[in-house]
């Protein structure tokens, strides 16, 4: 551990639990269950965005509600270590709906000024109502958009809202859960730009959850892969694109179409999704990678470090830096 | 337009309004474009440009208080806008086939996807049963369902998200339609199932040369799919161009905006976000004049005051006084 750990997860997983009856629970039954997150090991820096990327399913919101500790790990531990702020740094979050994630009855000022009056950040009522009206006018709205309310704003302007709520409580840490899926390219470029300012001025530690490479390739410092609740890699941002080690990553990375007209291919990763429910045995991503062997079928890949501070897990050192040419193996159907 | 084919779906000056406690709002502000046999046609525009509402309006399937006001529609020289709700009913499905976003709602959950594979079939081709069943089974197994024997019992619960984006697929398509619209596809898929969907769209689009009118506001998906793509923003076509030039050399300076603030490598590796000011005016919060002026860099005076009209030029088509320039380089 260094100086510079701000936020540790060691060996953490999640599992969902169906209802159980009375009988089950006396009989303190542990098998069954959805494993959500599974034995995730991480280090987030201090000042540093971490990025988290996956499908669907692969556990990454669930990741985010255990850092927040809104829920409890199954298993494993999440620690801040001890730093000049004291014990626990200040925790806000970013989420995805900004239309669901404001109160309508409450105007833009009650809203943002609930986390001041929360923390006692400031004292009186004037002092709060300058600090309200500072905020707006650093997400890019204006002082008089106080007195309206949520209704009256548009989706990006009520992210941008959303976001001088989160700093309102003037926080250490961010957790951010797709802050711009459910916005318009236009105006999700408006609040990206808003963010990547507000990162750099204000030192922020924080951990950007998203399913889009690109977005996450643009904010984040370093970058975790996830696949059916493991994370299957771990680097920086430019490692990664660069040179992915596992080939999860890679088919990841090419599966996105991008905008180049020429080169009209398109990249579809083999088969579907499986349930993460039932994860497949040994390597998780087994039953879709081009590289699969007997190996992967049958023993859980190790975790493996990388001489430049990153991870991945996969049984073989594969030279994925030249993308695009697997195997035929790729284009075969899986029921 | 010389020697050109003649253009299988011919739409012109649509105008769709909607009435709002009396008061009519433009959704749709006199669009007008067509599709060339065999073509794919991308719609592009970010959320209330009226990309949907184009295609609902074109099959009739507006809900009220959304109501077509004026323009035509021809298919293959049938006026689709003078028919009669019960002619319609058999262009729908027959014609022109349909691809909605979401795979869930679009398919009837208590019945097996067989039957309603078979129903399509039978109420567009007045086939006997056994040729119904053979068919069906057949584009099960076209559009890449493993088992169609045992896909065809099954219920739409009982498929994943990407395998019933199949199905609807091959709904769309199993009567020989002249268009499919499909309407964003792949929104509500993963990365990885999406590239399949579009792999099997362009596989079934080569293979019966249907022309296809791609709904989306994803540009990456755009880039691969479509031939010409039309831009929309607020009720209007802000450019109409063939896809290398649009990527390439936008007239419209919405389309370059889009494209800038969409965040993608460049070929250096380098990111670059640029971003549009503002935000897409609203439903009846259309500015006098050009609908893009308040967020445009090089808008002027007569910007403000007259819509422009779209300009032909070439191949492409564009409704900006101050185009950008073709940059050659």
């Amino acid at each position: 551990m260094s100086a510079s750990d701000f936020l540790i997860l060691n060996h953490v997983s999640k599992v969902y639990r169906r209802n159980q009856s009375l009988l089950e629970r006396l009989k303190k039954n542990e098998t069954g269950g959805t494993k959500a997150v599974s034995d995730v090991s991480l280090t987030v820096h201090h000042g540093e965005t971490m990025g988290l990327v996956g499908e669907s399913g692969c556990g990454k919101s669930t990741l985010a509600r255990l850092v927040s500790g809104l829920m409890a790990p199954t298993s494993g531990e999440i620690s801040f270590p001890p730093n000049a702020f004291g014990n626990k740094p200040r925790l806000q979050m970013i989420f995805q709906d900004p239309y669901s994630s404001l109160n309508g009855r409450w105007t833009i000022e009650d809203i943002i000024a609930e986390p001041i009056r929360v923390h006692k950040l400031r004292n009186g009522r004037t002092a709060v109502r300058a600090r309200v009206d500072e905020l707006l006018v650093q997400v890019g709205l204006s002082a008089a958009d106080a007195e309206k309310y949520p209704q009256e704003f548009s989706g990006g302007q009520r992210q941008r809202i959303c976001i001088a709520r989160a700093l309102a409580g003037e926080p250490e840490f961010l957790i951010l859960d797709e802050p711009t899926s459910a916005l318009d390219v236009s105006v999700q470029a408006q609040i990206l730009n808003l963010l990547r300012d507000l990162q750099k001025n204000l030192h922020l530690t924080s951990l950007f959850i998203t399913h889009n490479l690109s977005v996450v390739r643009i904010m984040a410092d370093r970058i975790g892969v996830m696949y059916l609740g493991e994370l299957v890699e771990e680097a920086t941002s430019e490692e990664l694109f660069h040179k992915p080690r596992h080939p999860y990553t890679r088919l990841l990375i090419d599966a996105a179409p991008d905008m180049d007209t020429s080169d009209r291919s398109l990249h579809p990763i083999a088969g579907e999704l499986p349930n993460p429910a039932f994860p497949p045995s040994g390597c998780r991503f087994h039953t879709r990678c081009p590289f699969a062997q007997d190996i992967c079928r049958n023993t859980v890949p190790p975790q493996k470090a990388t001489e430049t501070g990153g991870m991945f897990r996969c049984h073989f050192d594969l030279d994925l830096s030249n993308a695009s040419i697997f195997p035929p193996a790729a284009k075969v159907k899986t029921a | 337009m010389i020697n050109a084919p003649a253009p299988l779906l011919d739409v012109r000056d649509l105008t769709v309004t909607i009435n709002r406690d009396g008061k009519l709002v433009t959704a749709l502000d006199k669009v007008s474009f067509f599709v060339n046999p065999g073509e794919v046609l991308g719609i592009v525009g970010e959320s209330g440009a009226g990309k949907s509402i184009t295609g609902a309006a074109i099959i009739d399937l507006l809900v009220p208080p959304l109501k077509r006001t004026g323009g035509t529609i021809t298919l293959a020289g049938t006026r689709l806008d003078q028919l009669s709700p019960k002619a319609m009913r058999s262009v729908r499905g027959g014609r022109i086939g349909f691809v909605f976003q979401d795979p869930m709602t679009s398919l009837n959950p208590v019945i097996t996807i067989g039957q309603q594979l078979c129903d399509t079939i039978q109420a567009h081709l007045k086939l006997g049963g056994n040729q119904t069943k053979k068919r069906a089974l057949d584009w099960l197994d076209r559009v890449g369902l493993p088992n169609p024997d045992v896909q065809f019992k099954r219920y739409p619960h009982q498929l994943s998200g990407g395998m019933r984006q199949r199905v609807v697929i091959a709904l769309a398509l199993c009567a020989d339609p002249a268009l499919v619209i499909a309407d964003e596809p792949t929104t509500a898929l993963d990365v990885s199932v999406q590239a399949h969907i579009l792999e099997l769209l362009r596989d079934l689009h080569r293979e019966s040369n249907v022309s296809m009118m791609l709904i989306t506001h994803d540009l990456g998906v755009i880039a691969k799919m479509a031939d010409r793509v039309a831009v929309l923003y607020a009720g209007r076509v802000a450019e109409i161009s063939p896809v290398g030039e649009l990527f390439n050399a936008p007239k419209h300076p919405y389309t370059r905006g889009l494209i800038r603030a969409t965040p993608m490598p460049s070929a250096t590796g380098e990111m670059r976000l640029d971003q549009i000011p503002g935000a897409m005016p609203g439903l009846g919060a259309v500015p006098p004049g050009c609908a893009f002026n308040p967020r445009c860099f090089r808008a002027e005076g007569d910007c403000r005051a007259t819509i422009p009209p779209l300009y032909h030029e070439e191949s492409s088509a564009f409704s900006c006084f101050h185009p950008l320039e073709r940059v050659t380089a």
